[in-house]
């Protein structure tokens, strides 16, 4: 007899694609098709699973409409299932999967608009953190701020996309004048997305704070982030962008440098 | 550690409701009365407000953590950041209850997020007897075990589940979170009497009782109960329950609702219900301790 390990990889693999045989012949019937009691648990799990991929992903859900939604996360769920207990964390992959869907390929924008709902979600469940006091930066010595690397608020996310996304996603909020279109020719966007006082936030900063800010987002010293900003914006002034970190309460604390070779 | 805890020692029985996220924020506002809140231990563990607005209710009610992905009878062992995070949000919140399931829901890192089915033999005994201490020890407490809903049996199975966790209680010193509605699923989906079941049930062994609607759906003809948490307790499950407090004495019992959300004031009304319900189950008792 196999084990009860077995069984149970068995029903595993049944739930996401089909049951074998030894899996079908180690259920009882009870008045039923095994297979038909197998397909309870099934629905049951996709359910629950495309249900928090929809919470997750409102904006793209109403794009596509609600049909092709459960279509397209029928196919992630088998293709990415949870690989974590919570699912808040569930479907950080979407936009990923979106992008190579090819029944979506017409719909170019829409990985971005999952990436902006990604960051969303990241941000509404991120760990608090107090910003430092201004006073803590101006204690260091000025021939260590170059290598300083600065810890960002932990729920900020920035996002870069060639297509208004934040138009996009503004124009399919439950209260949003159903007539309003979106001209995707109006350009891209370079966001902020972050919460404040309980609330996620998001909004479109020019493009030398972006790359600035997105920089230290990724653990680049302070000096590689201020070159960052200045290859984005020639006038990018160094002071001036650090007293915005610190007017925003972005800044949390110091933490050691990311290496560029990390970056993907 | 105590692991031979009576679980009906006495304590406050009060009724309770199962605190979902779109509730939050008006049982916040308006501190409703209730005798306890019990919330998924998942939905917390990633900090955030969340984590926040519970420690502020934490304050004014009694708070149960109701894991529901340990899986405690899966293939995969028990994963250790997921148990060090339940234990880190114990520790924050010092519920009152703690409870997880009999059932599986992780394999080969796969999180089905989804209570699955195990096999009732010796070896799956062992299984989830060895992750319910592990458990225990690592939390520094007992917890409870919930019986689930079911819509398969298995041909290995050679043990009835109420003898199961039974013998888990026995071995491991956790106690039993009765879950009157699955009883009721269960049987009636594999055409027993969960009047029998629930007679069967040693009254010292439970710690908690979860009250909950079901649905019908047809399947090839048959009529299946599922477990769906989606409407008003069903009358022949208020039943069973009076039924079961009659033996139990008043017990926290908790009323869960999870689809088709109703308006917070619905799952108060099903909970005050069952509160009537214990209040009445104490009178018994103290009539019977006066006798």
């Amino acid at each position: 007899m196999q084990s009860v390990s077995e069984l149970a990889h068995g029903f595993a693999r049944a739930i996401l694609g089909d049951a074998d045989g030894t899996l079908l012949e180690s259920i009882r019937g009870d008045g039923l098709e095994p297979a038909a009691r197998l397909a309870i648990y099934r629905n049951h799990v996709f359910t629950t699973l495309t249900a928090a991929l929809g919470a997750t992903y409102p904006v793209v859900c109403r794009l596509v409409d609600e049909r092709f939604f459960a279509y397209a996360a029928d196919r992630y769920i088998r293709e990415h299932p949870p690989a974590a207990p919570c699912l808040v964390e569930y479907g950080e992959t979407f936009a990923d999967f979106l992008a190579a869907f090819p029944p979506c390929r017409e719909l170019a924008y829409l990985p971005d608009v999952a990436r902006l709902e990604w960051a969303i979600n990241r941000a509404f469940h991120a760990p608090a953190a107090a910003a430092i006091e201004p006073a803590l930066l101006r204690e260091i010595p000025a021939c260590d701020l170059a290598g300083l690397v600065l810890a960002l608020d932990p729920s900020a996310a920035f996002l870069d996309s060639p297509w208004p996304v934040d138009r996009i996603w503004r124009a399919n909020q439950p209260d949003a004048d159903p007539e309003a279109t979106v001209d995707l020719d109006t350009g891209g966007a370079r966001l902020e997305i972050r919460r404040l006082d309980g609330d996620v936030v998001f909004r479109a900063l020019d493009g030398g704070t972006w790359a600035f800010r997105a920089a230290l987002a990724r653990g680049r010293r302070l000096e590689d982030a201020a070159g960052a900003g200045r290859a984005a914006d020639s006038a990018f002034d160094l002071a001036h962008a650090v007293r915005g970190l610190l007017d925003d309460a972005l800044v949390v604390g110091r933490r050691a440098p990311t290496f560029p070779m990390e970056e993907p | 550690m105590n692991l031979a805890a009576d679980h009906a020692a006495p304590r406050p029985a009060l009724a309770g409701i199962g605190l979902r996220s779109p509730h939050v924020g008006e049982v916040m506002a308006t501190r409703p009365s209730v005798g306890f809140l019990e919330v998924h231990a998942e939905n917390y563990m990633a900090g955030g407000p969340a984590l926040a607005s519970l420690e502020r209710l934490r304050a004014d009610y009694p708070v149960s953590v109701h894991a529901v992905g340990l899986s405690l009878g899966g293939p995969d062992e028990l994963d250790a950041r997921h148990l060090a995070r339940l234990k880190s949000l114990v520790d924050r919140i010092e519920p009152v209850l703690v409870s997880e399931h009999l059932a599986w829901s992780v394999a080969g890192g796969v999180y089905f997020n989804h209570l699955l089915p195990l096999p009732y033999d010796k070896a799956s005994l062992d299984v989830v007897c060895r992750r319910v201490t592990r458990v225990q020890e690592m939390l520094g407490r007992t917890i409870l075990v919930e019986n689930p809903s079911l819509y398969l049996r298995f041909r290995r199975s050679t043990i009835p589940e109420g003898e199961f966790l039974a013998a888990l209680v026995e071995r491991t010193g956790c106690g039993l979170l009765l879950d009157v509605n699955n009883v009721y699923v269960s049987c009636r989906n594999f055409g027993e009497d969960p009047a029998a079941y629930l007679d069967a049930i040693d009254p010292a062994t439970v710690g908690e009782v979860h009250l909950a609607g079901h649905a019908e759906n047809e399947a090839d003809g048959r009529t299946i109960l599922i477990d769906d948490h989606g409407s008003p307790v069903a009358e022949p499950v208020w039943q069973l329950h009076a039924r079961m407090l009659e033996r139990l004495g008043p017990v926290p019992t908790l009323v869960e609702w999870d689809t088709s959300l109703p308006a917070l004031d619905v799952l108060l009304a099903e909970a005050a219900k069952a509160g009537r319900l214990l209040e009445a189950a104490g009178r018994r008792t103290q009539d019977a301790v006066r006798v």
